[in-house]
Parts: structure tokens; sequence; C-alpha cells
């Protein structure tokens, strides 16, 4: 199993998750965050801003299903331009869900 | 060697589950908001519109991908909601401990209706407590 976190534009956060749900998967958690990325930032005239807003999504999914996932984010959320984020994928040894107290 | 256990609740369960493991001797975590969905996709405000659940029942059978939420707002016909507010909980603990934990946080959040939540997981590498500089298993 692995947990796959996707740091996305946050005007571009419905596409992905319209795009998730068409591919069968509804379920994951986002949380609005600040980074930055290599380009340390983005200089707007004499403004330099440090910390850009975006939206993390997190979804667990099987093994095989992560690829698809992948490629689902990588193409809903492609602009083209610096700041269309990242995609990283950690391993999630067991999982429960509470309720049943079942594990997966 | 560590584990991170990541547990996403209930907001009103927070408080009763940071009790239940400083009575275990956890007492330090990290807490996130975060806004959540599962496999319902979202959720309709059944109580407020009583001819909904039978409605969407049938539809989201018949196409999977039309989860209850999305069904819901393109018909106008309740107040759906996308995304349910969690909380988030992290905690990083010796994996000898990790059954204990679960099942701490397992019967402190159980309510048997859906949006209980779930708990993930993963292995952890190293841990640093930057103020000592003491490393893995006496750092947390």
């Amino acid at each position: 199993m692995k947990m796959v976190r996707a740091i996305v534009r946050p005007e571009k956060e419905n596409d992905v998750v319209l795009a998730l749900e068409a591919k069968g998967f509804p379920a994951m958690t986002k949380t609005h965050v600040f980074g930055r990325g290599k380009q340390k930032g983005l200089k707007v005239g004499p403004i330099h801003y440090d910390e850009l807003p975006k939206v993390m999504l997190m979804i667990v999914a099987e093994d095989p299903e992560v690829p698809v996932i992948v490629e689902v984010i990588k193409n809903a959320a492609y602009v083209g331009y610096e700041g269309d984020g990242k995609i990283f994928v950690t391993p999630v040894t067991e999982s429960y869900t509470i309720r049943t107290g079942e594990k997966i | 060697m560590l584990v991170e256990i990541t547990a996403i609740i209930r907001r009103d369960k927070v408080a009763p589950t940071m009790r239940g493991l400083d009575a275990m001797g956890l007492g330090s975590m990290t807490i996130t908001t975060v806004s959540g969905r599962g496999l319902q996709g979202g959720n309709v405000m059944t109580d407020l519109d009583r001819e909904i659940p039978a409605e969407y029942d049938a539809v989201s059978k018949i196409t999977r991908n039309l989860t209850p939420a999305s069904f819901a707002l393109v018909h106008s016909l309740t107040r759906p909601v996308f995304w349910i507010p969690k909380r988030m909980l992290q905690i990083v603990v010796p994996s000898g401990m990790k059954d204990e934990v679960v099942d701490m946080i397992m019967s402190l959040n159980r309510t048997g209706w859906m949006g209980d939540g779930k708990i993930f997981i993963s292995p952890v590498e190293d841990s640093l407590r930057i103020r000592t500089g003491e490393r893995g298993l006496e750092s947390v």
C-alpha cells in the first residue's frame, strides 16, 4: 500500500478531484499548505513571495493503482509553468477502518 | 524501529483521543486540520431533504463514478457536502507499541457510523530531537 501526496495549484484542485472521482478514487484527504520550490518563491516586480499557497491531496491506494492515480493527477494538474506542484509516493504498511476495525 | 501512525478522525473526538493517549504515556503528537471524503465521495444532508436518499442510492448504484454529493449538486437536490472537516493526528511511536496505540484510537473513535476515519501506519527511517540532537528511539 502506498500514500500518494500531491501538492497542486489551488485553482486546479477541483479538476484533479473530479478526474480522480471519474477514475473511481473518490476517497482522499486535502489540506491547505504553503510552500516554495526550486525558484525560492515568486518575484513579481519588486515584491518577493516566498510562501505560495498550495493544496495537498493525500490518497492511500494499493500498489497497482498508484501509477494510475499519479497519471491522473499529472494530467489534471498540468499547466506547464513553474509551480505546478509535486507528487510524492510513500509506503504505508497497514491501514485500518475505524468504523469496522478491519485491517486492509 | 519507529513507525508513524496517521489517524484521520472526527473533530469532536480529538480531546478524548488525546486523553487516552496521555494515559498510555504518549503525549506528543501533531494535529492538522484537514478536509476529507471517503468512499462515499462526500455527504448529503439527508435530514434536510427526505426524498433524496432513495434516489441517490439508485443512481450511485448505476454509475459508480457519480458520488452522492456530485449527483445532488448536478440535480440541485439538497445541500451536498464535498469535504467533511476532520482532524489528522500524527504520532511517531516505537513499532512495538503500534498495535496498542491502534487499538486505543479505534476503541475511542468508533461510533459505528460512516466517517469514523482511517488509520495509516508507515515506516519512519530516522528521528531527531532538535534541542538535544538525540536520534532514533530516545528522541520520541
